[in-house]
């Protein structure tokens, strides 16, 4: 773990809320990129939960396995990506019929995708930059 | 380092994330972490931690349940991402609630808090000459009330009140039975669950999560089960 360098700046992907995570992590960048990793190790295992419940249509498994992914964006600074999933949750919630969730559904899974890529590329930066 | 903790928590970059906390600050050692509430229940039911950063949502029984069958109560931080449990926080009495993902700065304002906040002796017997009385007094409808120990049958919280039930009267004082676990009279009462302290001479039968006391049933956690036991005259 880094303490932060006030003569160093990491400039993060635009998807990533730079002053929310400079604040959550008081600027210790090895502790972002080691946070980082730790996301990446349980983001598989999360995803796949989802897209289980998504598989067999169970809108109850399917809200949770988006909760339980929820913070990982939240220690990652993809703070629109946590709204999104937020409100996913909520349309869980007020869905007649899993059906009406479907496009919902579908743009999140592709956000979640994309996230995903860019946490690992995020994280190759940061190991890149910590290392200098 | 002069605190102990251990962490319940499901999410393991949320526990990684405050192991790091934790390493930073130099402030709190980390005896252990635990993923599910059973787990951590067997620890600190044979370890003594001065913390517990405690999730709420976990796979099986939640946070709550812990502080419920929990034998002695170290200082509590919540951690979780709904503020939804903010109420039930305050109605545990928890040190401070961290809603996820906290700042390491936030994360330093709540080890301030565990540090500021009066220390908890767990398993202290109490020393105070109330302990011993025969009697206690209680505020109730606006005079002090004298009821004798062998009168009470049982204490029933009522969030920032206590109802005392004896054989003819209920009386309702504010006070909680947190604070009352440390003044009444150890030879006669006993903290059965986290909103029950009962007479010991006043139990008529015991059975497998509750007891009776004049046709009044009140649960037993399961923590406190055996220590309810060892206090039984069982021949």
């Amino acid at each position: 773990m880094n303490q932060s360098f006030a003569d160093k700046t990491f400039v993060f992907n635009e998807h990533i809320n730079t002053q929310y995570i400079i604040d959550l992590y008081s600027g210790d960048y090895g502790m972002i990129e080691e946070t980082f990793a730790d996301v990446l190790n349980e983001y598989a295992s999360l995803l796949e939960n989802i897209n289980a419940a998504y598989q067999v249509e169970d809108i109850g498994a399917l809200k949770k396995a988006i909760h339980k992914i929820k913070p990982l964006f939240g220690f990652t600074g993809f703070t629109s990506i946590q709204s999104q999933c937020l409100q996913f949750e909520n349309a869980c919630e007020a869905t007649p019929s899993f059906h009406l969730l479907v496009n919902e559904f579908t743009l999140l899974q592709n956000s979640l995708i994309q996230t995903r890529s860019i946490i690992e590329e995020e994280k190759e930066r940061l190991a890149l930059f910590n290392s200098r | 380092m002069n605190l102990s903790c251990i962490i319940v928590e499901d999410l393991q970059v949320a526990t990684n994330y405050l192991i790091k906390c934790c390493e930073k600050s130099k402030l709190v050692e980390v005896k252990g972490h635990f993923t599910n509430v059973p787990d951590a229940l067997s620890f600190v039911n044979e370890n003594t931690v001065d913390l517990i950063f405690l999730d709420v949502e976990m796979p099986g029984p939640n946070g709550f349940e812990l502080l419920d069958q929990i034998a002695f109560l170290p200082k509590i931080i919540l951690t979780t991402s709904k503020k939804e449990y903010a109420y039930d926080a305050f109605e545990y009495k928890v040190t401070d609630f961290l809603k996820k993902p906290f700042s390491y700065e936030r994360f330093l304002e709540a080890m301030q808090k565990v540090q500021a906040a009066p220390g908890v002796a767990p398993g202290a017997a109490g020393g105070d000459t109330e302990t011993s009385s025969d009697h206690i007094y209680i505020k109730s409808e606006g005079k002090l009330v004298r009821l004798s120990n062998d009168s009470i049958l049982f204490m029933e919280s009522m969030g920032d009140y206590v109802k005392f039930v004896t054989a003819d009267k209920k009386y309702i004082t504010h006070n909680t039975i947190k604070n009352l676990e440390d003044k009444v009279n150890k030879q006669h009462f006993l903290k059965v669950h986290r909103s029950y302290i009962v007479n010991l001479h006043k139990i008529d039968d015991l059975r497998e999560n509750c007891l009776f006391i004049k046709g009044a049933e009140i649960p037993v956690s399961k923590a406190f089960k055996s220590i309810v036991i060892s206090r039984l005259n069982i021949i």
